[in-house]
Formats: C-alpha cells, structure tokens, sequence
C-alpha cells in the first residue's frame, strides 16, 4: 500500500465551502441593507459582527502557525506526520488577513459617525475625556493604522517562510545528520523569530488595540494572554477537524490514533487553561471590587445589584469551554475516538466564537443580546474561507513531508 | 498465602524476553510473574495483564475532595458562623475555588498512592521473596509456577530454547511477610 | 509489540558513553555506595554552620520579637515575605520537570528530574519557614488549620488568599514529596538489592517498599505516575498562582493586576530553571555525572530559561504600559515614581531585575553560550538574584510609600537577623540536598535504562541503519512489526 501523496479536494467538500461562502457573502449584503445602511445603532451592529468574526477566524488560523513553530522550537518529533495540516490552515491568514484589515481600518477610521465601535476615535469625545486624552498616545489611528497592518502582514511572511521551509526538502533529503541538523536549526531560528513577533502582537498589543479598546476605559492585563488561551484553543480543535476528516478520508497513513490522542490532550489541557485564566481575571476583579474594574462585567454577569442582558450567554460559554472538555476529553477513550474529537473540537469552536462574541458585543451593546442570523451567517463566511483556503493548500504539496529529519519519530510515536 | 515450586529464566535483552513470553503463554505453562528493572511497554499486553483502573480510584477520590471542601466550606460560613468579609456574600464561591482545587488534588493524588502501595503491598518492613537478585538491575526475570502436573526438567528445557541465560528451580512464598532484607526471615 | 527503538539522528545522544543497563546502575549507585569525597564534606560542614546562624537568627526572632527586623511602618511585609515567594519559586522547576515534561514526553528531563524533585521538596520547605516564623507567635501556628475548635468555633477565613497559601503549599508539598518518593522506590531497590553492608541493606530494604520489579506493579506505577503527573501540572500553576493571589486581590497599586497569576508562575519556573542548574553544574562534577547530565541538558535548559525570562519580560512591559494606560493616578505612581525613576530609593531595584530577568537572559540565543558551562553557571545565580529582586521589588517598592505621606518610611534595611533567617535557609537547602545526594540516587535510573536504547550513544549506531530507509519503506515495515 502506497501512501497518498496528495489531497484531492472531494466534491462535497468543495461545494460546502463554495456554498459557505455563497452565504456568508449573502449575509454580509443582507446585513449591509438591513443593518448597514441604518443609523449609526444599526451600523455598529453590522461591523459589530464583521469585526468579532473576522479577529476571532484570523486568530484561529493564525494559532496554527504558533503550533507549527511551538512545535519547532521544543524539537518535537510526533507532529510531523500530520504537520501539513495546520501548514495549509495557516494558510487562511492572507484571506483572513486581508477582510480583516479592511473591517479593523473601516471601523477605526469610519470613526464616531459611521460606528461606536471605538470610542475613543471620537475627537470630540476625546478632548473632553481626560482618561482618553491620556490614552491617545497609543490609541490613536496612526498607531493603530501601522501597527495593525505591520502585524498582520509580519504574522503572514513569517509563516510563509516557515512554510517554505518546510516544502523546500519535498524533492530532496538530507545526506548527512550534519545537514539535517543545520537545516533543523534553521527552522529553529525562523520559529523563535515568529514565536517573537506573536508575543509581540497576539500576546500583548493586538489584543489591546484591537478588542481592549472597545471598552476604552476599561483595562486588564491579563486581557492579551486570556485572548491567546481563547483563540489557540480553538486553533488545535481546526487542526484536530482537518486531521480527522484527511483520515476518515484515507490520507494521512502516517497518523494514528496515538497522534489524535495527543491533539486531544491538547484541547484538554489549553480548555483547563483558558479557565485558568478566565477565573484568574475573574476572580481578581470580583475579589477587588474597585467600580473601573468591576464595570466590564456589569452587563455580563447578573448580581443583586444589577443585571447583565449577557449572563446567560457568559455562564453558557463558560460551561461548554470548560466543564465539556474537562469532564468528556479527561477519559482516554475520548481522546482516540474520531466522533468524540470531532464533537468536542466544534463544541471548542463553537464555545470561543461565543466568548469573542460577549466580549465584543456585551461591551458595543450592553443592553441586548442580538445574537442572530447575522453573526451565523458572517461566521459562514470565514469558516468558508478557511475551508477553501486550507483544502486548497493541502492539494499543492504532498501531504507528508517525507524527508524531514523527524518523520520517522512520529511514525513510531506512542503515548 | 502459600508457598510454591517455580522455575525461573533469567533473560539479558528485553526483545528476547519478549518472544519468551509469547512463547510461554503459547505452550500453556502458567506464568506467574515477570521482573524487570524498568517498566517496559507493551509487556503487560504480551502477558495478557488486564489494564489498570488505578486512575478511575484517583478520579474518585479527587471528586470526593471537591465536594468535601465545597460542602465544609458552605457549611462554616453560611450556616455556622456567617460573617461578613470585605462585602462579600457568604456564599463566596470564586474566593473558595482555590482550596477547593487544592482540596481535590490532595484528596487524588493520597488517595492514589495509598492505594497503589495496598494493591502492590509495599510497605515500610515488607518483605518478599526475590528470585533474581539482578532482577533490579539488567536482568529480566521471568517465574513459570509448577501445578503438581509439570515436569521441571521439560520447563526449563524450554525456557532455554527460548533463550534464557540462567535458569533454576525455586521454592518460593508467593505473598509477603514482615521483615528485613540484611537477616533472612521466616515468611510469618 | 516491543517498542521500536528509535530517535532521528539529528538528535544529541542523552547518555554518552559505551554503557549497558548494568554501567548505568554502576555509575549512579557508586557514589551511594562510597564514601563521600573531602568536597562533599566541607560543603555539607558549611552548610550546617550556616543553618545553625539560621536557627540563632530565628532564636532571637523568637524570644524578642519581630522587632528583631527592621520591618517598619508601611513595610510590613519586607525581606520575609521576599524570600518565602523566592523559594517557593524556586521550588517549580523539579514538578514542572517531572510532570509537564513527562506529559510531552521530553526525553532529556530523565537525567534530571530526581535531583529537580528533591530540590523542589527541599526550597519548599525552605519557603515554609518564612511565613511560619512571620506569625511572631508561632506557638500559635496551628490556628491556620481549620479544625472544630473552642473559640466559638470561630473558623479560619477562607476567603483569605492567605489561607490558600496554608492550603496550596502543604498540598503541593505533599504531593511532590509523594512523586519523589513514589519515583524512587524501584531505585531504592536497586539499591538494596546491590547492598554488601547490613545497615545498607537493611535501610534501603526498608526505605524500597518491598519492591520487586512485577511487571504489574510497573504497570501501576506507570498509571501513578502519569496521574500524579496530570495533577501536578495544574497544581504547580495553582501554587505560584495563590501566592500571585497573595498580592493581586488586594488594591495596592502595583500589586493588583490581573496577569499576576500566570506571570507568577512563568517567574517561578524561570527561577526554579535557574536553581537547577546551578545544582547540577555542581552535582555532574562532584559525581562524575557528565555522562548523564550532558551538555544538551543543558543546552535544553538554557533555552527554557532565555523562554521563561523572556515571557517574564512580556509580562513586565504589559504591567508598565497598562500602569500608564490605564490612567489611574495611584498605579501610575506606584511605576513611574516608585520603580521607572532611578532616582528614586528604590528605583536601582527595579533596574536590577529587568538586567537579571529579562536582558542578561538574551544572551542564550546563541548556541555557543547556552553550551558554555560557565556562562551558564554565571547566568543561573545572575537569575536568581533578579528574582529576587523582583519579588524585593513588587513588595518594597509597592509599600514604601502608601497613601499619607507622613508615614513614607525611612530607608529600609534589613537586620542582621533578618538576613541571618534568608542565610539559614540556603543552609537547610543545602544541607538536605548534600544528605541527598550521598544517600539517594540522584537521578533516576531506572528511568535512564528506558531511555537508554534509544537515546544511549553505543546504541546510536543502531539507529543509523534507520535511517538509510526511505519514510515508505520504514512505515511498512514498523506497521508489519505491530
């Protein structure tokens, strides 16, 4: 039995992606008629959805090049023999990346008229407001405008190197283990240099700028780190879906169920800490109470004192992110059945897309919950494009990097 | 516990042992135990041991400290003496989590080592009887106990077909008793 | 299935040497079995003396009061509570070792890992002295303890982060204990069973349990271990978390943010990193050890620590910028004033630590000085000290001057007896680890014997016919091997 080189994109599969678009696209139109052409409520909520869903995607995807070079950087062998796969993933960040600079510049720079998004893009609203004065020095469209494009582009040519890496030794393998070394140094280099960028962006400024901001007053430092839990996680359960879909298909010789096993442990293992930090930052402020604080939760958990239109949104996502995958994928069975993963890996998704959704929304309009066909259908688009994009990378290169100096490790890899 | 006849192989490399084993089981002999002096994969499947369900004692018991320290704390602070602290409600649950999480690992991971040393009967003063005294070391130690029915002789013929190094016949104590290993001691 | 024994040759060998299972025990058993060398002793005789000035240090602390420490008005909390946050992070590394790098299944941490656990148990215990001795009347200690009592009963507050710290550290020092032990009884068996003198014979005989080698007792053991490895992981989070909580649910400026609990817990490991390989430098020497804790050890370790100082330094930008960002006057100060300003009195600290933790580590992104020992020596204490002053700086530079200025203390410098206290510690540190490190295996064999086929150097060779196959002949072949 040969291995299978290369991914043919199935029929269905195209069509689902094709047809994903086709309503996200539709959505985006509707939205933009019903919502987008209203006044500046109405507004808000059309790029309200856009921004949530296009940050929340691009994070996902990007997460796949952070396990690529993770990986890199700690030396792992296991990975290998599925590493293609979050390779053509991370592929989606030039689409992604392109719809959500156009979101993220339109609303900062559509400004107070267009949406009240970012509050602090209101001039008037910024003389007067003596903390957002002070805060002008960072948020401020120049900054915002040059930092938000140098990251994204940074994020996609630093992947694209780590890409290229890796597809270089396609044709030819190594003669010695001194070139083999040499060559995994390389890529130790270039991962370090990307892992530096990521803390640089997704681990502190982007979040802020980005997310932080549309509560302008409002501030957390555990905001950027919480954010990366939020969207990494979700970026393994993508992987995992890719993994078990190549193999319910028959490609992917190489992984087994020792590899599934190990994505599971971890989505387990980043659910727990996601909670980690989700009650770390909780908690502090409860436990604080000091109103500046306090106030980002006011319209999302209900107390004696008030209530939040979103508590039942906030609980919910809490439990699927963390009581699902703590009770379900604790059991080793779980993590080596394809059903379970894939349940639990849309469950994942499904349960962060919310939590970026109340932490956007509960903040742009704290009164109502709007949740609707809106979101669902904007939500279709990227999960759309993610689709194409990945299948389509999948199909260029083959789909085993069978020179790589680490593939037989993963070939023999057993937890 | 009882005392019992055994013919014992000793085996240098772990893939001969291996083949031993399947070997072993094979021709029907009843094998009592396998010594190694580090934990080898995939050996307890080739001797047929069932999985251990150690890790569902310690889930168990960590389930018990979660809901212990939730309850005792509820208790002291709704019911036996409310107080008011820095505002708070009585029931202060995010204040509780910490020693509730450290309450369930404690309660775990106890509770999995106690029960650990129970089922393997370890113990400070236990004694039991060794065949190999290399078993610890670099030699794998396999022991096939004699029913009234074996012949010695044949066993250990087979044991060197299969490749054991040193082979002999013991009488041994299958359980264990208290005692020291720098005097010999009599099992109970 | 035997597992196939294999690793990319790309790989450094983790034992040097031409050895078999049997050179592996001689090698790590001997110094048990010798006596120790004129080396060991001085250091184990200085590290006495200093826990005897310790112990005279905690006398006067004792019989005269805390006053006996130059803690004043606004710094209640001073070198004390600076030291106890420095040894308990110190003692992350050895259960972040054992347990998260046996969940990745990191091959390297089996030539460390036993004398990491140890350390570990050894710097907690050292931790816990300090906020015992802090109670002043510490005949009163056992009122943290939440028992049916006659004073009402009036139960402890559990609300307090305080409390979670008597509750985090015991359980986490248990459980480590428990770990270290647990992993220990095979090699204490090895031990015995090598054992010529009575009284060796006898005191390993006791100390192993009884142990066989069954191989269903390996199999329960393995499950053990990788369970109590699974709690671990969290519960070392949870420590260093708890002692962040310690700080960060009050409204001090400067000490409630919300990324203290992770930033904790990356300090504590970056620290408790740095620790271990000051030890093992040592430990590798003094042993003859240079075969099983190799210069890729501690390659891998340096670039744990450039990893976790560099997270440290994300953390520390991230808590300087929202300082400003947020625009709140009183944290605003509590940066700029208390800690930017060099000038100020405690400004040379905070500059101390961001040299120590987050620059001087850089240096480790070059290969050759993650491979040169005594750069690395350097670094390891030159770590340790900034952490100290980070956990100095968090504390002092927060309090010194609180919310009326009349009180803005003096200058504060620690008494003789309080650094006599923090001298003492390193004493019982050291003195425990000496002990070990006669009377126990420091490192663990029997997990080097695992490891030995395929990772040993004289079994390298082996590997290399591996891989002249292709990917497609070797997957056939392991998948009819199954």
């Amino acid at each position: 039995m040969a291995i299978k080189e290369f991914f043919e994109i199935p029929k269905k599969f195209k069509t689902w992606s094709l047809a994903l678009m086709g309503v996200g696209i539709l959505a985006v139109v509707l939205g933009f008629f019903v919502y987008g052409t209203g006044d500046v409520h109405h507004k808000t909520r059309f790029w309200a959805s856009l921004l949530h869903n296009s940050v929340f995607f691009l994070l996902v995807a990007n997460a796949s090049m952070f396990f690529i070079c993770a990986t890199t950087l700690a030396w792992g062998g296991w990975q290998m023999s599925f590493r293609r796969v979050p390779e053509a993933i991370s592929t989606a960040v030039l689409p992604l990346g392109i719809v959500a600079l156009v979101v993220l510049l339109a609303i900062a720079w559509g400004g107070h008229h267009m949406t009240h998004i970012y509050h602090w893009t209101d001039e008037a609203a910024v003389e007067a407001d003596p903390i957002l004065k002070g805060k002008s020095g960072f948020l401020n469209l120049k900054f915002f405008t040059v930092w938000t494009i140098a990251t994204v582009v940074l994020w996609y040519v630093l992947g694209q190197k780590m890409r290229n890496l890796s597809r270089e030794i396609d044709e030819k393998g190594f003669d010695s283990a001194a070139e083999a070394r040499k060559y995994i140094w390389k890529n130790t280099v270039w991962a370090a240099l990307f892992i530096v960028w990521f803390s640089l962006t997704v681990m502190s400024t982007v979040p802020w700028f980005w997310l932080m901001s549309i509560d302008a007053h409002w501030y957390s430092t555990m905001y950027s780190w919480y954010t990366f839990a939020s969207s990494w996680v979700s970026g393994i359960s993508v992987m995992a879906l890719f993994v078990v879909y190549l193999k319910n298909k028959g490609y992917l010789e190489l992984t087994n169920d020792e590899h599934l096993h190990d994505i599971g442990k971890l989505m387990f293992a980043f659910s727990v800490f996601w909670t980690y930090l989700w009650f770390s930052q909780y908690m502090l402020i409860w436990y604080a109470n000091i109103p500046e604080e306090t106030v980002y939760f006011n319209s999302r958990i209900t107390t004696d004192h008030h209530s939040g239109a979103y508590t039942f949104l906030f609980w919910f996502q809490f439990v699927i992110n963390f009581l699902g995958p703590l009770l379900i994928l604790m059991r080793r069975g779980s993590k080596r059945n394809y059903t379970t993963i894939t349940i639990m890996a849309f469950v994942i998704i499904f349960g962060h897309w919310l939590d970026f959704y109340q932490m956007i929304f509960a903040s742009v309009s704290p009164e109502h919950v709007e949740l609707g066909w809106l979101d669902f259908g904007v939500a279709a688009l990227f999960v759309g494009i993610i689709m194409y994009a990945t299948s389509t990378a999948l199909t260029k290169h083959p789909l085993i990097s069978k020179n790589h100096p680490f593939i037989k490790e993963s070939i023999i890899h057993h937890t | 516990m009882a005392e019992k006849k055994f013919v014992v192989g000793s085996f240098k490399e772990e893939a001969v042992l291996f083949d031993a084993v399947k070997k072993v089981r094979k021709a029907g002999y009843k094998l009592h135990d396998v010594y190694t002096p580090f934990p080898i994969h995939g050996l307890d499947q080739a001797m047929g041991l069932r999985d251990t369900s150690i890790h569902t004692a310690g889930f168990i018991y960590g389930i018990f400290g979660t809901t212990t320290a939730l309850s005792f704390i509820t208790w002291v602070f709704t019911k036996d003496w409310p107080l008011n602290i820095g505002g708070k409600p009585h029931f202060a649950l995010p204040a509780w989590i910490p020693i509730m999480f450290e309450f369930t690992v404690l309660c775990a991971c106890v509770g999995m080592v106690l029960t650990f040393c129970y089922i393997c009967q370890l113990a400070p003063f236990v004694k039991k009887h060794h065949f190999h005294e290399r078993a610890t070391d670099d030699t794998f130690v396999m022991a096939i106990e004699c029913t009234p029915k074996t012949d010695e002789n044949e066993v250990s013929s087979f044991l060197n077909s299969t490749g054991a190094t040193e082979i002999n016949v013991q009488q041994a104590e299958t359980g264990w008793w208290l005692g020291t290993y720098d005097k010999d001691t009599k099992p109970f | 299935m035997a597992a196939f024994k294999y690793e990319s040759h790309v790989r450094e060998p983790l034992v040097e040497g031409k050895k078999d299972y049997h050179q592996v025990t001689e090698d790590i058993v001997r110094p048990i079995e010798s006596s120790p060398s004129k080396l060991w002793w001085v250091g184990f005789i200085i590290s006495v003396i200093l826990l005897l000035f310790g112990v005279y240090s905690i006398y006067r602390e004792v019989t005269y009061g805390v006053g006996e420490w130059n803690l004043n008005k606004t710094i209640g909390w001073g070198w004390d509570i600076t030291n106890f946050v420095w040894w308990v992070g110190i003692g992350h590394a050895g259960t972040l070792i054992s347990a998260i790098l046996l969940l990745f299944r990191q091959g390297w941490r089996t030539g460390v890992n036993r004398a990491a656990e140890a350390m570990t148990i050894f710097a907690v215990m050292c931790a816990g002295q300090f906020p015992i001795w802090h109670m002043g009347r510490v005949w009163m200690a056992f009122f943290v303890l939440p028992y049916p009592n006659t004073r009402g009963p009036l139960w402890v507050n559990f609300n307090s982060p305080l409390l979670w710290d008597v509750f985090a550290i015991s359980t986490y020092f248990t459980v480590s204990l428990l770990f270290w032990y647990s992993g220990l009884i095979p090699d204490l068996a090895t031990v015995r069973d090598r054992a010529k003198l009575k009284w060796r014979k006898k005191m390993y005989g006791v100390l192993a349990f009884g142990w066989t080698g069954s191989t269903k007792h390996w199999q329960r053991h393995e499950s053990l271990s990788l369970v109590l490895a699974g709690m671990s992981t969290p519960l070392v989070l949870s420590v260093h978390t708890v002692v962040s909580f310690d700080f960060a649910t009050s409204v001090i400026p400067g000490w409630h943010t919300t990324i203290f609990p992770p930033y904790f817990v990356a300090g504590a490991i970056f620290s408790g990193f740095a620790m271990v390989q000051t030890l093992l430098l040592i430990t590798r020497k003094v042993l003859k050890l240079e075969e099983y804790i190799t210069l890729e050890h501690i390659e891998v370790m340096n670039k744990v620590i450039v990893l976790t100082g560099s997270i440290v330094g994300i953390a520390y930008l991230t808590e300087l910028f929202i300082s400003w960002y947020g625009q709140n006057k009183f944290e605003g100060w509590a940066f700029m004033h208390n800690r930017l300003d060099l000038f100020s009195p405690y400004g040379w600290s905070y500059y101390l630590m961001m040299g120590c933790n987050v620059l001087s580590p850089q240096i480790f992104w070059f290969r050759k000085m993650r491979r040169n020992l005594f750069v690395t020596f350097f670094m390891s204490i030159l770590v340790n000290i900034g952490m100290w002053f980070e956990r100095f700086v968090i504390i002092v530079t927060s309090i010194y001057r609180d919310y009326l200025p009349s009180s803005w203390s003096t200058y504060y410098t620690p008494t003789i007896y309080e650094i006599g206290f923090y001298v003492g510690t390193f004493g019982l540190f050291f003195t425990c680890y000496f002990l070990f490190s006669k009377f126990f295996p420091v490192i663990a064999v029997a997990e080097i014997k695992h490891i030995l086929k395929k990772s040993g150097e004289a079994y390298k060779p082996a590997n290399e016919k591996v891989e002249t196959e292709s990917t497609e002949e070797f997957y056939h072949q392991v998948s009819h091997h199954h």
